[in-house]
């Protein structure tokens, strides 16, 4: 038995040590770090990871976040004014375009240089030129790029496709002309359209327009997007892939001031506190890669970002009557909603005979979803209803609008049912994709629900996105319900979803054709924003709703959290490039991150 | 044994001929259309065709496998469709940052389970040993998402003794944000191990050898640490070549969870956005993983115990 002792006690000591030594890093890493109170940088999340600082691969909102403070477009939005208002940034003023619309002359902002790069001659960033634009959007219209942006000018300028056509067989370089794309001189960059193209402008906001360098491009080749090379206020100084993006001011750029108008209202909110002031107001952006949504929600709570969004399990704890709950409202969290720029809707497959030819079972289908409930269930309220497709703040949106097909009316939906050829409680059997995740798995199963009460049996097929996209790509999906967010504030942008040109593979998954209303889209494509063509979107709303190839779902409210150290905090969703115009308040900061 | 580890290499082919052929036909024919997929909701159907041509999608299907095949034994998979990096790079940035926390993790664990099996084969029965095989069950049976959510919660966030989640890829300060992560990993893993070790030094603490050894009059530090920890080694030896490919492929919630930027995380970001050439190249990484250490479980065999003869 003594040797039993003698063992455990040998065993103690050896565990003593591990104790001790965990004591020891433990100590370590539990040190306090002071608070700055001169650090203006500005901490931010991204939801998802980046997948690179290319201006041609920024199709998710995270990618384009980091990417739209490196590299600039010849346009961009107001900070400020609601709806969106398009002002030039490489551009010296909004761009001159002939009487036909086809043709659009830019004039390039003298002193927009390139960033300091060892990809430039004695690492010293050049002036921008028309010649960089028009190098940038033949990258993006290169099929070796596999950019999927190509779509922004794809049938717009002339000669562009038949580059892009001749730069596959090889028949073709960076060097050949383009019809529609000519540099006039160093400054001045002449834009030739096929047709009208009125979302021009739009697009070259958006940031797969933006101009690099063709000296980095060539340099770092595949590895240019780990090597951003740009023209905006601030510069990559470090990124550690799935984590971390540090940037810095560049020392170089060409400058702005903040905003000296904005919307009714903004004045009193202290957004135009800072008006005439030189941006941008933070030396340094940090973005952390945060995928998860507890460590997400932790780090704002403890100060270690300034702005986020609100997980939806945490929507409770964070919101009370549509205001700050006390917690937050103690910490000095402030409370922005908007309305987001988009609309969920779930889609009849009318490739599928036994539901393109009964329409009285789309509208019966349209009036037993209850989505007043659905909001609630789903969107902690965040949501209010679609009427159409076209969300709130774009043109031809009417908030008077009412969608006769919905609105919960159970009674009505089972006399469309019986018009339909349905005995009561003999509806067919429908299959409804969804994305096998558990938010959309329950959504799918409240629709289940409420079909079933009209007796139509649906059947839930859940698959994850990459099947879920494919089934609707080969219309192998009969109904499912899916999003859009706005690539630009325009109705057109939402509307070409049901143009029948578009139709699988294309964006019009519910393969809806009607020629009266591609003929509409058509004629509105070739008008400016105005009376005309709002009234023509109208027509094409109005042809949509009868028809009903889509039960529109709702709009999306956007609720952003931000300390109140931060100011000049004002989002929309279709801006990434907004943090030039945030200041943080340094002592502010570290007066109250001391009590977080 | 040089002739049995020829041998066993030799099998590892057939075997991962089966491994490419299976992963060649889940992700290039069950999977959908890829270029599809790369391209995204504004795609047309010529952009598709042309993405096709270009990804050599519009090869035979066997022209394919045998492109597929050379990319393996080149080890050379090629770029992210996602993040257009060399997936070989990726990987091997991901590796440090994982190896970081499970081999640590890894070691702690093996230390306090052998330990305190070994140690509890002293008070089989007793009220000790009844109460450990109580916690360890309670701590199997809890998930270990609750471990992550809660650990975060109290000691990154409510005791603030470590940072929420974060990383520094400097090998000294990469602690910082590791030790909480590791604490997560060993409480994850110390039950299970436990009852494993246990279950294994009990079985040998009534064998012949022990009651010759204590008729011998041998210490029971003796008993203990040469005979029986000895002769456990074979079962050990199994559960660690177990886990040993997994050390590598790292522990995705955690990584997830405390922006560790290793394989684990990779893994999951390759499968959300669809980049097949990245979840092709891990699947086919993780089984050779898995066939080497088998491999080398069976060498170990013969090391530690002198019965066990390879042939």
């Amino acid at each position: 038995m003594h040797s039993v002792f003698e063992t455990l006690r040998k065993m103690a000591k050896s565990f003593g040590w591990i104790v001790l030594s965990s004591t020891l890093i433990l100590s370590i890493s539990c040190t306090k770090k002071k608070v700055s109170d001169t650090d203006d940088t500005i901490y931010e999340i991204v939801e998802q990871n980046v997948k690179g600082m290319d201006p041609v691969y920024t199709s998710d909102v995270y990618t384009s976040k980091a990417v739209s403070q490196i590299y600039e477009t010849l346009l961009e939005y107001h900070h400020l004014k609601r709806p969106l208002v398009l002002q030039p940034l490489l551009a010296v003023e909004m761009p001159a375009a002939s009487e036909d619309g086809l043709t659009h002359t830019f004039k390039i902002k003298p002193g927009a240089r390139f960033q300091d790069d060892p990809a430039f001659p004695n690492g010293k960033g050049r002036e921008v030129t028309a010649t960089d634009f028009i190098y940038s959007w033949k990258r993006l219209a290169d099929p070796a790029n596999r950019s999927d942006g190509f779509w922004i000018f794809d049938g717009r300028i002339k000669g562009l496709n038949e580059w892009r056509a001749a730069m596959e067989k090889g028949k073709a370089n960076y060097d050949t002309p383009i019809e529609g794309l000519v540099a006039k001189d160093d400054k001045t960059l002449v834009v030739k359209l096929t047709k009208p193209y009125f979302q021009l402008y739009y697009v070259l906001a958006h940031n797969y327009s933006a101009v690099v360098p063709r000296e980095a491009v060539e340099k770092y080749g595949k590895e240019f997007l780990n090597h951003p090379v740009g023209t905006g206020p601030y510069q990559l100084e470090n990124w550690v892939r799935g984590s971390k993006i540090v940037m810095k001011a560049n020392p170089t750029w060409h400058g702005q001031t903040y905003p000296t108008d904005g919307d009714p209202g903004d004045e009193e909110k202290g957004l135009l506190k800072d008006a005439g002031k030189a941006l941008p107001f933070a030396k340094k952006l940090v973005f952390y890669e945060v995928t998860e949504d507890q460590p997400r929600w932790l780090k704002f709570m403890k100060g270690e970002v300034d702005l986020s969004t609100i997980p939806k399990d945490n929507f409770d704890s964070a919101i009370t009557n549509g205001a700050t709950s006390a917690e937050l409202a103690k910490k000095g969290i402030q409370l922005l909603v908007i309305k987001e720029p988009d609309v969920t809707y779930t889609a009849f497959n009318m490739a599928d005979k036994s539901i393109a030819e009964n329409i009285n079972l789309r509208r019966a289908m349209s009036l037993a979803i209850d989505t007043d409930t659905m909001i609630k269930k789903f969107y902690n309220g965040r949501a209010i209803s679609a009427q159409s497709p076209i969300p709130p703040d774009v043109d031809a949106y009417d908030p008077d609008y009412k969608n006769p097909y919905k609105g919960f009316d159970v009674g009505k939906a089972k006399e469309f049912m019986k018009k339909a050829g349905y005995k009561e409680g003999e509806g067919p059997t429908i299959e409804y994709s969804t994305v096998s995740n558990s938010t959309s798995r329950q959504m799918a199963e409240y629709i289940q629900q409420s079909m079933a009460a009209i007796g139509v049996k649906l059947k839930v097929l859940s698959t994850d996105w990459p099947q879920f996209m494919n089934k609707i790509r080969e219309k192998k999906a009969q109904v499912w319900g899916v999003a859009w967010l706005a690539d630009y504030p325009d109705a057109e942008n939402f509307l070409q979803l049901l143009y029948g040109k578009n139709i699988s593979p294309g964006p019009n998954g519910a393969n809806y054709v009607n020629p009266e209303y591609d003929s509409l889209y058509e004629k509105a494509a070739l008008l400016p924003p105005g009376k005309e063509r709002t009234e023509i979107y109208h027509k094409m709303r109005d042809i949509l709703i009868k028809d009903s190839p889509w039960i529109p779902g709702v709009h999306r409210l956007g609720y952003y959290l931000h300390y109140s150290w931060l100011h000049n905090f004002k989002r929309h969703s279709i801006i990434s490039n907004y943090h030039k115009y945030l200041r943080v308040n340094p002592k502010a900061r570290a007066e109250m991150k001391v009590k977080l | 044994m040089l002739k049995y580890a020829l041998r066993r290499i030799l099998y590892m082919i057939p075997i991962l001929f089966g491994v490419t052929v299976i992963t060649f036909l889940l992700f290039n024919v069950a999977a959908g259309n890829p270029a599809a997929m790369a391209l995204g909701n504004h795609a047309s159907a010529e952009r598709i065709a042309q993405l096709e041509r270009e990804l050599g999608l519009d090869k035979p299907l066997i022209y394919q496998y045998f492109d597929f095949v050379k990319q393996v034994l080149t080890f050379d998979f090629g770029r992210s469709w996602s993040t257009k990096q060399t997936i070989s790079s990726m990987i091997l940035s991901g590796v440090g940052a994982s190896l970081s926390l499970t081999v640590p993790s890894f070691f702690i664990t093996l230390l306090i389970t052998v330990s305190i099996s070994l140690l509890l084969t002293q008070f089989r029965g007793s009220v000790i040993d009844k109460s450990v095989i109580v916690v360890c069950l309670a701590a199997l049976s809890i998930s270990s998402l609750v471990y992550i959510l809660f650990f975060q919660y109290m000691f990154g966030y409510k005791v603030a003794l470590f940072p929420i989640n974060g990383w520094d890829p400097s090998w000294v300060g990469r602690w910082e944000y590791l030790t909480l992560p590791i604490i997560i990993f060993v409480v994850i893993q110390v039950g299970s191990n436990m009852l494993y070790y246990r279950t294994i030094f009990l079985d040998e603490i009534f064998q012949d050898y022990v009651r010759t050894a204590k008729a011998k009059g041998l210490s029971q530090k003796v008993i203990l640490f040469k005979h029986v920890l000895r002769n456990a080694m074979v079962p050990i030896i199994t559960l660690i070549v177990i886990q040993m490919p997994f050390l590598i492929l790292g522990s995705l919630l955690l990584e997830s969870f405390f922006g560790i930027p290793g394989v684990g995380g990779l893994v999951v970001r390759a499968i959300n956005s669809s980049d097949f050439p990245v979840v092709k190249a891990m699947t086919v990484i993780s089984s050779i993983l898995y066939m080497i250490f088998q491999l080398l479980s069976d060498l170990l065999y013969a090391v530690v115990d002198p019965k066990i003869q390879l042939k």
